[in-house]
């Protein structure tokens, strides 16, 4: 033991080994260079920080420059011109995160990852069971935190104890007594959290590979009273699943504004229908609100107007909406000077007909259409029949999800329960002495101070006068 | 917005200044110190509660969780630095952290005065930020991110402490780098290339210097038991932050995950904003493997827990104003 504490901060020692005496009899410098040579390579924690070091930096790369991924490699090349683009492509940067560097540092943190859960934090857990020896005073002293204190009054002794039992638990210390000696713990839960995070990230690991290879998903845009399949879907190399033999129809599709004209939903009704065109389920869908049909989710992820149905002197003909800002257009050259100009702000409202020509500076307005209504232009009568929306789905079947949801979970304990600082208090009172120390791994300073106003308040209840105290330099201005 | 709203928010605002000047000016003497520290931390505890009626006051007001535009997150922002300087100045008794944190808040809402008139009023909600979600996923970011601010802010009062000054000089003149770059890709402009080379150049080199000039330390301030004393306490103040800040950021990335799927069906995209939330996740995630397994000195953690700040403040506001995209955009104005 007393090579244990000969340390300034025995916390680092005492909490691997604390409460096996044989442990704690033998050096643990040794014991620790002895468990260290059975560990794998893949074991080390400078590892784990080495890799999370190098994936935090290709990550920084991969949000810095445009993925071809997210943008298409056009993006890459507008952003950085032919040359960089070029080498941007052929290096892998713009596509990071299929690169064989971000598989293969991803492969070894995974590695890393799962070794150093079942070879170090895993293991720990057994300490838990372990109960904690009882100090001596001259222990106690050579604890980071300590005070030693003369009770004058011998008479006081035993009550000091049991107040001091009674306090330690008060302030959450888990306390056991022998005879005049007690031993406190506190946030032993806190020891869980490297446990709990570990596990989290191996469960999280199980449902992203049973999504891979299970699950499916894709996006697709579709016109009014036209039909969803998954034919396009997009599936991992080793997918395993099945598609949908059914459909998803398109029965209505609409944006709710706000009285400014701002996009404030987008709504589509959907009708799931089977081969032969019988309706299985329905429902309306809009954004952050999906449809889910046989672990299918369904989702509204754009809108927008598609195409404009005019016809001219009777014939009627679709013309492709192309989105200009909040509005959309479609052009008609009449000649090599003269563009007819349509443009429409949203369903609803009227369609405004301009005209542009080679020497105007801007187009010119010419009329305004309702939908079902007339102009004539020249010979030509125009009709503006309808426009036609067309609404953004995505979709995905992700039978791994309650597993990844369940990781999540652990996750956020993990990282919860690493808030709680581990702490262990020891009493031992001899003769006349009474000795009290402890030991932090977190929230060292609060630990120091919770001890110094415990002290004071058992100087205030008890007679007691403070022998000895490391470190009483001048009030530090903090 | 309204006037009583406006009154609010000014009144914080000034406090965070009236404060910092106060913490500053209880430092020239010693008599009146604790007086002075005294009202730097009730000033600031009247910002604080300003603040957060100004927020609730913008909740009634739109009629919705205030939190949907950078201006409004700005305001969360400056909140949870007062609100954590006051939880810290509390639990730790230090003072010293609160002419930066005060200095920290001021900024913000500078920053956030500076925005133009759009930012400031309340406009409608885009279609994927209708959704309750929001409210469970942007505050934990927020705070988290406020948390690893005092976090990098302890590391300097600590490396100040230690005698570490030339480091100390390094690290802080990369932050204010770093700052110049976020402030004049917000409000001005000079092409974003230049900008993201000052960020990042400073980012890099800034650390890589302070860790080079570790070794040298102030020989008076080596044998001073009181600043190493002190140097131990913002050493755990911002170990304390970091462990507040990370579940918050664990969660923040989680939920976004969590909303993603539930809105477009994907948890993760890899859009650059939450890319640049994994890193300064795994950053803190190497932060606290490193204090607790390799039992790195309080000066090199220092020095880590700035590269943290920096990394924080690229995904805050860096992503947004040096000119890269994404879905996370709402926060952006030009």
């Amino acid at each position: 033991m007393a090579s244990l504490l000969k340390q300034d901060d025995k916390s680092k020692d005492l909490e691997p080994e604390v409460g096996s005496k044989a442990a704690i009899s033998e050096e643990p410098k040794k014991v620790r260079a002895a468990n260290k040579d059975q560990l794998s390579p893949f074991a080390s924690v400078k590892l784990s920080v080495f890799l999370m070091c190098l994936m935090a930096l290709t990550i920084l790369i991969g949000a810095g420059v445009p993925q071809e991924s997210q943008g298409g490699q056009e993006k890459v090349f507008e952003v950085f011109g032919n040359q960089i683009a070029e080498w941007l492509v052929r290096l892998g940067i713009s596509d990071i995160y299929h690169s064989p560097w971000f598989l293969a540092l991803t492969a070894t943190l995974t590695l890393n990852m799962i070794v150093v859960s079942f070879q170090r934090v895993f293991p720990k857990l057994r300490l838990l069971k372990n109960t904690l020896p009882f100090f001596r005073g001259q222990d106690i002293l050579k604890l980071p935190v300590h005070h030693c204190l003369t009770v004058a009054k011998a008479d006081e002794q035993t009550a000091l104890i049991a107040d001091l039992s009674v306090r330690l638990t008060k302030m959450g210390y888990k306390v056991k007594a022998e005879g005049t000696k007690l031993m406190g713990q506190y946030g032993l839960v806190g020891r869980l959290a490297p446990s709990v995070t570990h596990v989290g990230l191996l469960t999280l690991l199980a449902g992203i590979t049973i999504t891979s290879w299970t699950g499916f998903n894709g996006f697709q845009p579709v016109l009014l009273d036209e039909k969803l399949n998954f034919t396009d879907s997009q599936h991992s190399k080793l997918w395993i699943g099945s598609l949908p033999k059914w459909q998803v129809r398109v029965d209505g599709t609409r944006r709710e504004n706000y009285a400014t004209g701002q996009a404030k939903q987008w709504f589509s009704n959907l009708s799931v229908v089977d081969d032969k065109g019988k309706v299985l389920h329905q429902g309306e869908i809009s954004v952050n609100n999906p449809l889910t049909y046989e672990n299918v989710d369904i989702y509204q992820s754009s809108w927008g107007l598609a195409k404009v149905a005019v016809s001219f002197n009777g014939h009627v003909r679709q013309l492709d909406l192309r989105p200009m800002g909040e509005k959309y257009a479609c052009f008609l050259p009449l000649d090599q000077d003269t563009v007819l100009i349509m443009s429409l702000a949203s369903e609803g409202k009227s369609l405004r007909v301009f005209a542009k020509r080679r020497e105007w500076q801007a187009p010119k307005l010419i009329s305004e259409i309702q939908a079902g209504k007339s102009i004539k232009l020249g010979d030509v009568d125009v009709v503006f029949e309808k426009a036609i929306p067309i609404t953004g789905l995505q979709y995905k079947r992700d039978p791994g999800l309650p597993v990844t949801y369940l990781a999540f979970g652990i996750i956020m304990i993990g990282v919860l329960l690493a808030a709680v600082p581990h702490r262990h208090v020891w009493v031992a009172l001899e003769e006349n002495k009474l000795y009290l120390g402890g030991t932090s791994r977190k929230a060292k300073v609060g630990f120091e101070r919770s001890i110094d106003n415990l002290v004071e308040k058992l100087k205030a209840s008890f007679t007691l006068q403070e022998q000895e105290r490391v470190d009483q330099g001048e009030e530090a201005n903090v | 917005m309204s006037d009583f709203q406006l009154y609010l928010t000014n009144t914080a605002g000034l406090s965070s200044v009236a404060s910092f000047w106060v913490f500053v000016a209880s430092n020239g003497t010693k008599k009146f110190q604790g007086l002075a520290l005294k009202i730097a931390n009730g000033v600031m505890l009247v910002g604080f509660i300003a603040l957060t009626v100004a927020i609730i006051t913008r909740g009634v007001e739109a009629q919705r969780f205030p939190l949907a535009n950078l201006y409004e997150s700005l305001l969360w922002f400056a909140w949870a630095t007062m609100g954590g300087f006051l939880y810290l100045c509390r639990s730790y008794g230090i003072q010293q952290l609160g002419w930066l944190a005060s200095l920290l808040a001021a900024t913000m809402f500078l920053y956030g005065s500076w925005l133009p008139q759009s930012q400031h009023d309340i406009s409608p909600l885009v279609p994927a930020l209708v959704s309750y979600w929001r409210q469970i996923h942007v505050p934990p970011l927020i705070v988290s991110y406020a948390m690893f601010f005092l976090a990098g802010l302890s590391g300097l009062l600590n490396l100040w402490q230690a005698g570490r000054l030339r480091s100390l000089a390094f690290c802080v003149g990369t932050i204010i780098a770093a700052c110049s770059a976020i402030g004049l890709g917000t409000f001005s402009k000079v092409d974003t290339v230049w900008l993201q080379l000052l960020f990042v150049a400073s980012s890099v080199l800034g650390p890589v210097a302070a860790f080079r000039s570790l070794g040298v330390q102030d020989a008076a301030i080596e044998q001073n038991k009181a600043a190493k004393k002190a140097a131990e306490m913002y050493d755990d103040v911002g170990y304390r932050c970091v462990a507040i800040g990370f579940p918050l950021l664990t969660i923040g990335i989680i939920t976004g995950g969590l909303w993603a799927n539930h809105a477009w069906g994907s948890y993760w995209s890899w859009d650059p904003k939450e890319s640049m939330a994994l890193v300064t996740w795994l950053s803190y995630a190497a932060y606290i493997h490193l204090r607790i397994q390799r039992d790195l000195s309080a000066e090199k953690l220092s020095i880590v827990s700035v590269i943290g700040l920096l990394l924080t403040l690229l995904t805050y506001l860096g992503f947004n104003s040096l000119g890269f995209g994404g879905l996370h955009s709402y926060g952006k104005f030009k």
